[in-house]
């Protein structure tokens, strides 16, 4: 302790003259940030994989229902992030929140019961555009990314998506005991995700069984509901974003249940 | 951190919010149950404006179910409380902003530096925070991780977020739990600080010699229920056993003027050392009669009983 004070600086105290839920959000981005596990699985994994998986099949190659694989693969790759996001990053951190009392110190503290879970959302939701952004953009300068078919039907079915992993996210996080808990059923639930849900083999070429399996996938709907009126391909994107809507409303309304515990035992 | 770095603290400015009398926290015929096992039962107590209120018992007691109750992280399933006025669960709100917590086993997140944590915290908008560090002597570790403070400071990063907003109550839940006695010297230096400062503090501790240092007033607890309350010393004489004078004596000292003295319970000899067993009122009359003289025995050893004594006995060695 000193008589004379060193000056102060927002690098070394993190001060901004902001308000309490905005230092909040800024706080909380800077510490999913500093969080690997989240930014390999949200940002590294989906784009070293496209890049490998993308360039494995011939451009004609009939199993993709007649859309490039490179195409196919850049729509379906947004659907890993999306999983990534609400599977493995969200649990992890908000998993470790509860584990550690962090969440009680904010009970007790002067923010709104909802001013984290707010946090989560706008944090979340600003990572998972920077990371498909990125996805985007490095596909790009490798593979071309293709036109949009239908860009507001894409653009609904984006944003459905984005909605139902998040709320995923958040009650996984709310609900599993620990960080170590969350990132084993984060993971065990990621990768048939990933594997299943359309950014594996293309599922012309799933036997009958495996295909049945990729449909009770949510990860599946969330790629179909992109990748279709993206590429113009399938029937109709109606059933899969009615899947989304009604995994989105279940699992705010699980969120909201399980915060209002938390909150008050 | 030794006494003579604490930095003098400025007094605490008060809110709005206004308690109707000297009492600050009721607590009254609360009970808490989990899982049809009852945790808390029927307690009832009160801390009074400007007094450090101890909390003591063994671990399970259900001491910081009480606390947890009373800041409104818990809901009670019955009784009633009222801290500040203000009801802890319907004015939740409020009651946030004029209290400060340490809250037993709630951390920070490990990549949050302490800087950070306390301009997130603070509700002036982290303008001070590195002045708040610094008067913990934690201004050096400002751009410092959570996770790689030592446990000392991280007591007082604690410290210094239940302190910020110029909170009118403190609660401290084992704030000194895991520290060594150095580190948990300086601790209760800072909690005496914050009192002298103008706060009211409750300490919850299962350390009686913390609660016996630093306590005005203090409620035992075990199972559940407050099995006494007063001040330590008061505690002390009504639970603990009986004060010690012992010292080495000549053969021809007669024991039998020390069975006269007020307060001397008995006294007993062995190997030649005699053992006078009272209350207070008897030592010094005990000690002088050892006197020959001007000489006296120079292995006179006096023993008062303490608190953790007083604990032993209310509570066994269900600690």
């Amino acid at each position: 302790m000193t008589a004379t004070l060193p000056s102060t600086t927002p690098a070394m105290t993190g001060h901004r003259p902001t308000s309490g839920p905005a230092r909040l959000i800024a706080t909380e981005a800077k510490l999913f940030l500093r969080e690997p596990i989240g930014l390999i699985f949200v940002f590294a994994f989906p784009i070293l994989t496209v890049l490998i998986i993308g360039s494995s099949f011939e451009p004609d190659d009939p199993a993709f229902g007649g859309a490039a694989p490179s195409d196919y693969y850049i729509a379906a790759y947004i659907g890993v992030v999306l999983a990534a996001v609400g599977l493995v990053m969200l649990p992890v951190h908000l998993a470790s929140y509860r584990e550690r009392g962090v969440l009680r110190r904010f009970q007790a503290s002067h923010f709104s019961p909802w001013a984290l879970p707010v946090a989560w959302i706008v944090v979340a939701t600003t990572l998972t555009v920077v990371a498909v952004a990125t996805l985007l953009a490095t596909t790009q300068l490798v593979f071309g990314v293709p036109a949009i078919d239908d860009a507001p039907l894409t653009l609904v079915g984006l944003a459905l998506s984005i909605w139902t992993s998040i709320n995923t996210g958040i009650v996984l996080g709310l609900a599993l005991p620990s960080a170590r808990a969350a990132q084993g059923v984060g993971l065990a639930l990621f990768f048939p995700s990933f594997l299943l849900g359309g950014a594996g083999p293309p599922p012309d070429v799933m036997p009958s069984v495996m295909r049945t399996v990729a449909e009770l996938v949510p990860t599946t709907h969330v790629v179909q509901t992109i990748q279709q009126p993206w590429l113009g391909t399938g029937s109709s994107t109606t059933p899969h974003l009615i899947v989304l809507a009604v995994i989105g409303v279940v699992t705010t309304i699980a969120w909201i249940k399980l915060a209002n515990r938390v909150a008050t035992r | 951190m030794s006494a003579r770095q604490l930095a003098p603290l400025p007094p605490l400015a008060r809110t709005r919010i206004r308690a109707s009398s000297d009492a600050v926290i009721t607590v009254d015929a609360v009970s808490k149950s989990y899982a049809a096992r009852p945790v808390v039962d029927d307690v009832s107590f009160s801390v009074y404006r400007g007094e450090i209120f101890g909390l003591l018992g063994a671990n399970g007691a259900g001491k910081t179910t009480v606390v947890e109750c009373v800041q409104g992280l818990r809901r009670p399933d019955t009784g009633t409380l009222r801290v500040l006025g203000l009801d802890p669960i319907a004015d939740r709100a409020r009651l946030r902003r004029a209290i400060g917590s340490q809250l037993q086993e709630s951390s920070l997140p490990d990549r949050l530096r302490a800087g950070e944590a306390v301009a997130l915290f603070d509700r002036s908008h982290g303008r001070d925070a590195l002045a708040h560090l610094d008067r913990w002597g934690l201004a050096e570790q400002a751009t410092t991780s959570f996770a790689d403070l030592s446990g000392g400071q991280r007591q007082r990063l604690f410290v210094v977020l239940a302190l910020l907003n110029e909170p009118q109550v403190v609660f401290l839940d084992e704030l000194t739990q895991g520290l060594d006695p150095a580190a948990r010297r300086g601790v209760w230096q800072v909690i005496r600080a914050v009192r002298d400062a103008g706060a009211t503090v409750v300490l919850v501790s299962h350390f009686a010699e913390e609660i016996e240092t630093l306590c005005d007033r203090v409620a035992v607890m075990d199972h559940g229920r407050i099995v006494d309350s007063g001040s330590p010393r008061e505690i002390t004489d009504r639970h603990a056993s009986l004060s010690t004078v012992s010292f080495s004596a000549p053969r021809a000292f007669d024991r039998r003027r020390l069975t006269r003295i007020h307060g001397v319970d008995r006294v007993e000899q062995e190997a030649g050392r005699i053992t006078v067993f009272g209350t207070s009122p008897m030592i010094a009359p005990v000690c002088a009669a050892t006197l020959d003289g001007e000489s006296g025995p120079d292995d006179l050893h006096i023993q008062h009983p303490t608190l953790d004594d007083a604990l032993v006995n209310m509570i066994g060695t269900n600690r």
